[in-house]
């Protein structure tokens, strides 16, 4: 990972992008998602917790007028009458007990008990059969406490009871006071959404009231398990959510179920499209990110593979981006840099190339005495005027000669370099008599072809001096030929041979003047300096006898070669 | 600034976690709380708990079950006991399992009926439950069984409801009362009354009473108040004493040792030994008290000098001879 993180430009910024991309989405997803579900169940909580307080208050109304009913009830002369006199049926106290009782009756029963438990008058439909126990639950709590005591019945519903006693505290009765599931949905009706349900639970967390009364003994017990095991409250199975509040005159326990918004179920298929569109929000920056960072990179990328070309030798590397960017004027750069350099290059081949020149001119100048040529005009007149002719011939040929070698002209026909060892020739044959012979065979066509100036020359007097020099009948041949499209000047003669080490030298490719041969060398060097390596002189020693020095050089024209210009 | 980055995540999420319910202030204090083991019906317990809690304020969590499983499930937990108070089976099933209470006399130990009292305070009485005989009185009109040697006779076999005397100690009761009474050698009692059983036998004893009442089965021996509670109800079930006599020994409650709410499980044994309450089980549960002064001679059953300690030392091995005699039976 790091290494592919490190070995390049494009993974680096895919990474950082992909990054900085992600990292906020998801973040500021997962945020705004745990926001919302907070948000809304805060606004919930908030609305059970007003409801809470209505139901709370209705409970305190009714219970507060509970006790001023049996406090008024409990106080009554009729009552305590009625008491002493025992026995039921006193329409007095019906009167009094229908009219104490009107504000409550709607939900609750109000029942008179004499001291043994057993009831005297109710408002209910029928008076219980059975007296209360009085030893026993509500009735010994009421006989034991002053005031009202409120009790939850086994099945659920609320009674409350207070004693009656006598001016002497002597216990008359007790007066008790129910309510069932009727008085309770009556009670609490309206006071709390349709989606909620309420519970009132007794101190120990028993059922008084349950609006649902089919579940109560499930969701209550598991209730009053979580509290016991300081869980928090979620009932039976988890999909509601409970406020409780205590009401204090009764130490009951007020209970609101509201349904949860965000159950378990609910959140999963939050968390499942969560994570849906997390993945695609991934894969879609993947997507987004690596496109860019290819879009990016692009550039660096082909800077650097041409960065590579160039290093590589190619100098004609040219990067086309079409941008206007920092990258596209980096590539211009880039581009300008390498045609620099290119151009860099040839200035320099080409100085190289002028150095040459003027190099060669000097090893010209170094055959270009004047004075000779005027010194041999004088000995050819002197020839003529003493009647010497082969002194005038001498001296018109060695001018010829030396006038060719001071021409400015550098590189003259073949037919006018011929006519120059012609008269090298006829200058030699003077001295060596008819020792020798040369046969020039030169076909017209190559007559016309261009040759550096005195190139032939010291070929032909090579061949001479070292080959036929001592013989009684030498024989030189020079010809011309084409190969491979140069031309190939050859010459040969039957003298004793090149020595091996002059040939050797000759055939060296790069040469260095020896001692001797100067003119081969010279003649070497100005070909190589006019055409290139490829051209030059080569030696051989033949079979039989004799040696033979070819010269190649390429095939040029006297049109060819001012079609070219004079950049040679 | 990699972790900078996995510090704020972690953050974030723990913030928006962390914003669960706290629990509620209403939840009692330790010292207010009571756990209580019991194997009697929810009918006995439920308003007994109820006016406990009402007097008292403490919290009480009730676990119900058969009275051997909820003895085995303390005897497991005896390390670290969850439980406080041992609510039921009877005195010989408690008296196997001492080890596990800590004793307890209770101040009102002085107005039992003397046969109730436990000297050295193991257990202490709750109710008087004799074993009686039932039977369908529709099925059999005439010679109701009348004896416990009437469960060995075969003219009834196969026609004996009983429940499992290791699952029941009520009939644990039973088992060891036949024994005690018939003077047959005890591995022939049990293996003649296995044979009469042909091996089956029930969980519970309301069970037996309503196979009775069913008339899947003809007679069945179960405690007095499940017998009366059948007949309350309305059912064909008709109960006797046997002529031998029956057993009237109590079931007990105990005080687990080492357990949390030890405090609030002896004042739960002197509320239960109230007057108040030992009359209500008598008014309302059909169990007889067993209080001196709450005693009521025109029921009293004809009683035998059961050996309550004989029989919770031989319990272990009668009940694996019995299981091994069942097993045969259904084999």
């Amino acid at each position: 990972m790091r290494k592919w993180l490190r070995g390049s430009f494009r993974n680096r910024m895919f990474a950082a992008m992909l990054l900085t991309a992600l990292a906020p989405l998801l973040l500021g997803g997962a945020l705004m998602l745990r926001l919302q579900v907070q948000r809304t169940e805060s606004g919930l909580a908030r609305q059970a917790e007003l409801q809470l307080e209505d139901l709370e208050s209705a409970l305190d109304e009714l219970c507060a007028a509970c006790g001023r009913i049996t406090e008024d009830l409990a106080g009554s002369t009729v009552v305590h009458s009625a008491f002493h006199r025992g026995g039921g049926g006193s329409r007095t106290l019906y009167q009094v007990l229908y009219r104490t009782t009107e504000p409550l009756r709607d939900y609750m029963r109000f029942d008179i008990a004499d001291s043994s438990g057993l009831c005297c008058y109710t408002t209910g439909a029928a008076l219980p059969a059975q007296a209360m126990d009085t030893h026993w639950g509500l009735l010994l709590a009421a006989g034991g406490e002053p005031g009202l005591i409120f009790r939850s019945e086994p099945d659920g519903g609320l009674s409350a009871a207070r004693a009656v006693r006598g001016h002497g505290g002597e216990l008359l009765g007790y007066i008790t006071a129910s309510m069932d599931q009727t008085g309770f949905l009556r009670l609490f009706g309206e006071r709390y959404n349709a989606t909620c349900e309420v519970l009132l639970l007794d101190r120990q967390w028993r059922t008084v009231y349950y609006s649902r009364p089919a579940q109560a003994a499930e969701t209550v017990s598991a209730l009053r398990t979580q509290l016991l095991s300081g869980a928090p409250l979620t009932g039976a199975d988890g999909e509601y959510r409970f406020y409780a509040a205590r009401h204090e005159a009764t130490g009951f326990t007020l209970i609101l179920q509201q349904p949860r918004t965000f159950t378990g179920r609910v959140m999963d298929a939050i968390y499942v499209v969560s994570a849906f569109v997390g993945t695609l929000c991934v894969l879609l920056s993947l997507l987004c990110t690596w496109l860019l960072s290819r879009y990016l990179s692009q550039p660096v990328h082909q800077l650097d593979q041409a960065m590579g070309e160039v290093e590589r030798g190619r100098l004609d590397v040219r990067l086309e981006t079409g941008r206007e960017d920092e990258l596209g004027r980096l590539a211009g750069s880039f581009n300008r840099m390498t045609e620099e350099y290119r151009a860099n290059l040839e200035r320099n081949l080409r100085r190289q190339r002028e150095l040459n020149e003027t190099k060669l001119r000097m090893m010209q100048a170094q055959l270009n005495p004047h004075f000779l040529y005027n010194t041999l005009d004088t000995v050819k007149w002197l020839g003529v005027a003493h009647h010497v002719p082969q002194v005038a011939d001498l001296a018109t040929n060695l001018a010829a000669i030396l006038r060719a070698a001071i021409s400015g002209n550098e590189i003259v026909t073949l037919d006018r370099e011929l006519d120059l060892v012609e008269r090298y020739l006829s200058i030699q044959s003077i001295r060596f008599g008819d020792r020798f012979t040369c046969e020039i065979d030169v076909q017209e066509r190559y007559r016309s072809c261009l040759v550096p100036k005195l190139a032939l020359q010291p070929l032909v007097e090579n061949a001479i001096l070292h080959g036929v020099a001592d013989l009684e009948e030498g024989y030189i041949k020079l010809w011309a030929e084409e190969a491979d499209g140069d031309l190939i000047l050859t010459v040969s003669d039957n003298g004793p041979g090149i020595p091996r080490e002059i040939l050797d030298a000759v055939n060296c490719p790069d040469k260095q003047a020896p001692g001797g041969h100067l003119g081969l060398f010279n003649v070497d060097s100005i070909i190589r300096l006019h055409y290139g390596p490829g051209y030059g002189l080569s030696a051989a020693v033949l079979s039989g006898e004799g040696s033979q020095v070819r010269l190649r050089l390429p095939m040029g024209r006297k049109e060819d070669f001012y079609a070219e210009g004079s950049g040679r | 600034m990699r972790r900078l980055w996995g510090l704020c995540a972690l953050v974030l999420l723990l913030t928006a976690c962390g914003q669960t319910s706290a629990p509620l202030p209403f939840a009692p204090a330790e010292a207010d709380r009571l756990i209580i083991y019991t194997s009697h019906r929810e009918e006995v317990y439920s308003p007994l708990v109820k006016e406990f809690e009402e007097r008292t304020g403490v919290w009480v969590q009730v676990e119900t079950g058969g009275s051997g499983a909820l003895l085995s499930r303390a005897a497991e937990e005896a390390e670290d006991p969850v439980c406080d108070l041992f609510l039921g089976g009877g005195v010989d099933t408690l008296q196997a399992f001492s080890c596990l209470f800590e004793p307890y006399v209770s101040p009102l130990q002085e107005e039992l009926s003397p046969a109730f009292r436990c000297p050295d305070g193991t257990w202490t009485a709750f109710s008087s439950l004799p074993v009686v005989l039932v039977y369908n009185p529709v099925l059999i009109r005439s010679n109701p069984p009348d004896s416990w040697r009437s469960l060995l006779d075969p003219a009834w076999q196969g026609k004996i409801a009983f429940a499992s005397p290791s699952l029941s100690s009520s009939s644990y009761t039973a088992l060891a009362a036949l024994l005690q009474v018939l003077p047959e050698e005890d591995g022939t009692l049990l293996a003649s009354f296995a044979q009469n059983l042909e091996g089956r036998t029930l969980e519970t004893p309301i069970q037996v009473a309503q196979a009775i009442a069913g008339g899947s089965c003809y007679i069945g021996v179960i405690p007095e108040d499940i017998a009366l509670q059948a007949i309350e109800d309305g059912r064909d079930v008709a109960l006797l004493c046997p002529k031998e006599g029956t057993c009237t020994l109590p079931d007990g409650m105990a005080v687990i040792s080492g357990c949390a709410h030890g405090a609030n499980a002896r004042r739960f044994i002197d509320f239960a030994l109230s007057k108040d309450v030992q009359r209500y089980l008598g008014e309302h549960c059909f169990r007889r008290s067993v209080r001196a002064d709450l005693q009521r001679e025109e029921t009293a059953f004809l009683s035998f000098d059961y050996d309550a300690t004989w029989a919770g030392i031989h319990r272990e091995s009668l009940l694996e001879q019995w299981q091994a005699l069942i097993e045969q039976g259904e084999a």
